[in-house]
């Protein structure tokens, strides 16, 4: 099963049972259904698919304005960059609406560009950004696995958030992995593995560079503890934290282009608690290449990193 | 029938005089920097408020601008309140959180309002598909300016209005400024009726400032909406008043300023609250209706009232 079909089983399932909700957007049920995100979706009687035009500064606000009615939406956009266009809503008709929401959800699910050589424009990737902007949570689905915590604890919970998938992962099949993933009490951060060497960080999309660095080093003979990242707004980080007790070595890998990145925060923090002797960072920086179609990937070499780390 | 339409009437006009005389009180407490919060006083524009508060129904929804002070003054229940709500008291009508340019009072009908231009009406289409999905038989009423209606969320909603078929009504309320230029110092005319028949959207001119007649047509509009399951376009063309003329070195006989927002310097509490001998003020109109002296009665008891809720 690849990721997208994954995440649309999931989807699925969950708006068949979605009371007295709307779900909306450009597309959702024509055509590839937004490269197959909302494929074959129905929804109970007394909710309702709505079809809609390409408005997305107006069809952000009408989601709001459902919320000060007390009907809970879900909103899917085919770019995260669309919701550009909606970001004044995000931020000021929010501030007004978040005291008064009274118990309903607001979702907006989003597809990440980031499969490379859209050029210069539909690339934006930078969930944080808008997460901090408005101050709500996001959350990125990097695996099976978050797929199932995010969209179980965070798909209909009260209030503003922003969901999104990876374009790039949409064709990949899910890796296998049969160990048990523990996920914080936030359902914002998620525990691959426990290893005695390093620990291994990921944020944004980019846990399948970590996933195959730790597998490199897996089979180097250094195990290494593994952590996912799905919150963009995540602040208590006491999850990582513990496991960087024991290791003392910590690798981040964050695929985001913004100036301000859940991994900033995460890196304050280990600095405030001085628990890390050694501490690798692989990040985007901005470049004039990014200004013409590329890769557009975060490009990780696991074996550079393991001599890094010696 | 006349008598029950003549008492009609004359609680029109009772509001709109209420709706000034609560505006002049607010206008003096602003010159005596009252409030850290900007005020938009909305003086010449009472006709209409008065209108579409008594026109709506409990379920109805109201959604304003900036600009909102003779919407929420026709629909709140005591003056004391509003001017509470501007001095961000919690016995303010939204408790102080949200002050001036987003006074809301959704007990009374008004769930949403926006200080950024065009925002109130996505809200609103929000508001509106939420109560169909409910079921409800409601209007949802969304105001907004010759200004705003430059966004591109005015034609967006209505778009979406007319496509989902929403009970609406969108007010324009055109007086032709935003901020301090005039329409003809920005844009090209927009003309409204061939805007609304391009969404097949029916279209009313309202104009005169004739209170009574605002209420039929208001009605009228909010029966359209509802049988026929559609958004209705309103533009009423006013003036706002309190603009004064400031001599500086360049315009020693006094540069026309036009009114935004804070005090109205030149406007003062008095008897008989009339601010134009014309049609831009809907004080003006009423006196043409109605007889003077009973009006200057009425105004009277009304600020007395008044005086003694705010004192």
């Amino acid at each position: 099963m690849t990721y997208i079909e994954h995440i649309n089983s999931l989807l699925r399932a969950r708006l068949a049972v979605a009371q007295d909700t709307v779900v909306f957007g450009q597309n959702i049920v024509a055509g590839s259904c937004l490269s197959g995100l909302t494929r074959g979706i129905r929804v109970p009687e007394g909710s309702q698919i709505l079809q809609t035009q390409n408005s997305e500064n107006t069809l952000t606000g009408i989601g709001l304005g459902m919320m000060l009615r007390g009907v809970s939406s879900i909103y899917f956009l085919k770019q995260l960059d669309f919701l550009l266009l909606g970001m004044d809503h995000l931020v000021n008709s929010y501030n007004i609406v978040r005291r008064l929401h009274a118990g309903s959800s607001f979702t907006l699910f989003a597809i990440v560009v980031d499969q490379g050589y859209e050029g210069p424009q539909s690339c934006l990737n930078n969930l944080d950004d808008f997460c901090s902007m408005a101050h709500i949570p996001g959350y990125v689905i990097s695996s099976g696995w978050d797929a199932e915590v995010v969209l179980n604890r965070h798909l209909f919970a009260p209030g503003l958030k922003i969901i999104c998938v990876s374009q790039r992962l949409f064709g990949t099949a899910l890796p296998s992995w049969s160990e048990p993933v523990e996920t914080d009490g936030a359902g914002e951060i998620f525990r691959y593995a426990q290893g005695e060497d390093v620990t291994i960080v990921s944020c944004n999309f980019s846990f399948p560079q970590a996933l195959q660095t730790w597998r490199y080093w897996q089979e180097r003979g250094l195990t290494a503890s593994l952590f996912s990242v799905s919150g963009a707004s995540t602040s208590d980080w006491s999850m990582i934290l513990q496991d960087l007790q024991r290791t003392r070595k910590l690798l981040v890998l964050d695929d985001s282009k913004s100036d301000n990145r859940s991994s900033d925060r995460f890196l304050l923090a280990v600095r405030e608690s001085a628990l890390a002797d050694r501490v690798l960072v692989q990040r985007r920086r901005f470049a004039p290449e990014w200004l013409k179609p590329n890769p557009d990937l975060l490009e990780v070499v696991p074996a550079e990193l393991f001599q890094q780390l010696q | 029938m006349v008598a029950e339409e003549n008492k009609v009437a004359w609680r029109l006009a009772e509001r709109v005089v209420h709706n000034r005389i609560a505006q002049m009180m607010i206008n003096e407490r602003i010159k005596q920097r009252a409030f850290k919060v900007p005020v938009h006083l909305a003086m010449g524009h009472e006709a209409i408020a008065v209108a579409v508060a008594e026109s709506m129904l409990p379920d109805d929804a109201l959604c304003l601008t900036h600009r909102n002070i003779h919407y929420n003054l026709a629909r709140a229940d005591s003056l004391r309140a509003e001017i509470d709500e501007l001095s961000l008291l919690p016995s303010g009508l939204a408790g102080g959180w949200l002050g001036s340019m987003n006074m809301a009072n959704p007990r009374r009908g008004i769930p949403y309002t926006s200080s950024i231009l065009g925002n109130s009406l996505s809200v609103a289409a929000g508001i509106s598909l939420a109560d169909r999905l409910r079921g409800a038989a409601s209007v949802t009423v969304v105001v907004t300016g010759d200004g705003a209606m430059e966004e591109g969320a005015f034609f967006e909603t209505l778009q979406f209005m007319k496509s989902c078929s929403l009970s609406s009504l969108v007010i324009v309320e055109n007086n032709t400024w935003s901020l301090a230029t005039r329409i003809a110092e920005r844009r090209c005319p927009i003309d409204l009726d061939k805007l609304a028949a391009a969404f097949a959207i029916s279209y009313r001119h309202l104009q005169g400032n004739d209170v009574g007649d605002y209420y039929r047509q208001v009605q009228a509009a909010r029966q359209e909406a509802i049988a026929q399951r559609t958004p209705v376009l309103l533009e009423v063309q006013l003036t706002t008043l309190g603009s004064w003329l400031q001599p500086t070195p360049e315009f020693p006989e006094g540069k026309f300023i036009n009114y935004h927002h804070g005090a109205a310097p030149k406007v003062a509490l008095q008897e008989w609250p009339v601010l134009e001998q014309d049609a831009g003020d809907p004080l003006f109109v009423l006196a043409q209706q109605w007889d003077e002296a009973a009006l200057r009665d009425l105004a009277e008891t009304v600020s007395q009232r008044l005086a003694e809720e705010v004192s």
